[in-house]
């Protein structure tokens, strides 16, 4: 025999402390509730505007009651003294009274002075970040220090797969990239020279461009979206893991067993990276200058080391090694940062990836300041 | 080192430890850990054991109070001195810890590589004969941490932390999420393990059985501090809640039972 559904009948009295009477039967569980939201609805709201001694109750014939159904009979039937139930439902009934009795967590208050506070709290972090970074820095010079003594110790093995996975692998991302760039300044510059008819200044401005600033900049952004994402996450899920907690228990330092592998292999790999960002991104420029200015190959590849003094080749290698340590450093810096949970490692990471590019660009605009006066 | 250096081999005093602003989680905290004893360290869930376990491996520093194992303290700035004595410990994390881009013989290999002056070839017998004592096969060494299963896991942790011979073995809650068979065997190993290489053990632990089978002097940890420190006799005889309930009789009798 099937359940049947809920219901709920009301019967009025005219006079006596009872008012009325309510009859509640049938199955009150949500798989019967679910679609039965409109109609039930009226009749308990208007039992919940009736003073609660009014009402007796008599949940006799209920034949099935899960918590759905406690809590919306609960709502009407709140402090009243005549609730006739039976025993397997009872405790079901008070406890979903009581907990009709908790409030609601109150919201906050709006604090006026919050967006003072958020800027104060994010210096003292950016602070926080500074001072552990410089430590971080300090104790990594003096493990280098330390290896330099005994150039037997160096973790040659992690060195060379650290610069395969960071340098080998991200050369055809980043010499499509390249090329790319060097396809589109060149056609630009074309488009604005051939006005003048200047057009063999192109070399110039490609040259410089790539060889001293786009290539080592392209190579440390798409370094820090990948390795320096994938050291974070490494380093973060190691928390997580508690291998950073195993290591520290062995003695084993982790700034000279998992930091400074990873910025020495980057500093090595980005630089050679960048020269093959700077071959490809001339390749582009060559293609273009052929078909759009009329320069052959031959006269651009000669006219190159006229155009482009040597010093701002090494200069641009010279800044790729110094934005591969500062990229790996940056996001071990991060990932040892990370707390063993699953929002904390995906905050690290992005703000691995950012605080990275940021530092890039900062130092690139050192370099720029600095060398001035050079090339 | 002091006369009480050579006796113990952790000695924590006057500990104050908080968690957070304003969460004090131990104060004024005394134990210490003697030789060739089996140590173990019970109390409620949020008793702060593992917290307690964190500062005693130096992993975390206390606001206050001195914690020495050999005789050293982790504060103690010359780092060398730290290092030999992290490396006359061994410790089995809960869930193992295991390096899990190393294979089960790299795992047990790293701590033997890193202390360095082993030949490779030497390195490979020690490795074998710890994977042989924590009754693993060689042909293990091959898999990696994510192809064990947990019972594996523990067994190779156990490996690792034993490749340096250590003078004390920290275990965190060794036999949590093994069925009771494996508890029992994982219980006879440390024991046999402790009888060929008189190692002293901390143990954290909720299973009555490794605390019977192993412990020498149990450690309460209630209302912020270590309110008892001996034997399990002289332990139950204590007038404390925790201490009734954790050693009543329903628990006695599930142990004994299981």
């Amino acid at each position: 025999m099937p359940i049947p559904s809920a219901a709920l009948e009301v019967e009025t009295a005219a006079q006596g402390p009872v008012r009325k009477r309510v009859r509640v039967s049938g199955a009150w569980t949500f798989e019967h509730l679910k679609t039965r939201r409109g109609d039930l609805t009226p009749a308990i709201e208007a039992l919940e505007r009736e003073p609660p001694e009014h009402v007796a109750w008599d949940l006799t014939d209920v034949a099935e009651l899960d918590d759905v159904g406690a809590v919306w009979l609960a709502r009407a039937i709140r402090a009243a003294p005549r609730v006739e139930v039976a025993a397997r439902h009872r405790l079901l009934l008070n406890q979903a009274g009581e907990a009709l009795q908790v409030p609601a967590a109150a919201r906050a208050p709006v604090d006026p002075l919050a967006p003072i506070v958020t800027v104060g709290r994010l210096a003292l972090d950016f602070g926080e970040h500074l001072r552990d970074a410089t430590m971080r820095l300090g104790l990594i010079a003096i493990r280098a220090a330390e290896l330099s003594q005994r150039p037997r110790d160096l973790p040659l093995r992690e060195l060379s797969a650290g610069v395969f996975r960071s340098g080998v692998t991200a050369l055809p991302v980043t010499m499509l990239v390249g090329f790319l760039v060097g396809i589109v300044l060149t056609y630009l510059s074309a488009l604005q020279l051939k006005r003048y008819g200047a057009d063999l200044l192109v070399i110039n401005i490609v040259g410089v461009g790539v060889v001293r600033e786009l290539g080592p900049m392209l190579a440390s952004i798409i370094a820090a979206g990948r390795s320096g994402s994938a050291i974070t996450a490494q380093l973060g899920v190691m928390r997580v893991t508690e291998e950073i907690e195993a290591l520290s228990v062995m003695g084993v330092s982790t700034n000279a067993r998992l930091v400074l592998p990873k910025v020495i292999a980057l500093a090595i790999a980005l630089p050679l990276v960048t020269f093959c960002t700077d071959l490809a991104a001339i390749a582009g420029a060559l293609l273009v200058s052929r078909f759009t200015l009329g320069i052959t190959p031959a006269a651009f590849l000669e006219a190159l080391p006229r155009a482009v003094e040597v010093v701002n080749f090494w200069i641009g290698i010279g800044k790729s090694a110094v934005f591969g340590f500062a990229v790996a450093f940056v996001a071990c810096h991060f990932g040892l940062r990370v707390l063993p949970n699953t929002e904390s490692l995906a905050a690290g990471v992005t703000r691995s990836v950012v605080a990275a590019i940021t530092t890039v660009i900062v130092l690139d605009a050192a370099f720029a300041i600095l060398l001035r006066n050079v090339g | 080192m002091s006369d009480s250096a050579a006796e113990h081999v952790v000695e924590i005093e006057g500990l104050l430890n908080t968690v957070g602003p304003g969460i004090v989680l131990h104060r004024d905290l005394e134990l210490r850990v003697r030789r060739d004893e089996v140590l173990s360290l019970v109390g409620g869930s949020g008793s702060g054991k593992s917290q307690l376990l964190r500062v005693m491996l130096g992993l975390k520093a206390p606001q206050a109070g001195s914690v020495r194992v050999f005789g050293v303290s982790w504060r103690d700035p010359r780092w060398k001195r730290v290092r030999d004595a992290r490396r006359r410990m061994g410790m089995l994390f809960q869930n193992g810890a295991l390096f899990s881009a190393l294979s089960v013989y790299d795992n047990v290999a790293f701590p033997l590589r890193e202390r360095g002056g082993l030949l490779e070839g030497e390195v490979r017998s020690i490795v074998h004969a710890k994977l042989a004592q924590v009754e693993l096969d060689p042909s293990h060494g091959a898999l990696l941490p994510a192809n064990l299963s947990g019972g594996m896991v523990k067994r190779v942790a156990l490996a690792r932390a034993l490749a340096l011979s250590p003078e004390l073995l920290v275990l965190d809650e060794p036999t949590a999420g093994l069925d009771p068979d494996r508890t029992t065997r994982f219980v006879r190993l440390i024991k046999r393990l402790r009888e060929e290489q008189r190692f002293a053990v901390i143990m954290v632990t909720h299973d009555l059985m490794p605390l019977y089978e192993l412990t020498d002097r149990v450690a309460v940890l209630a209302d912020q501090h270590i309110i008892a420190c001996d034997t399990i006799a002289a332990v139950r005889r204590l007038e404390h809640r925790f201490v009734q309930n954790f050693f009543g009789p329903e628990r006695r009798r599930a142990a004994d039972g299981g």
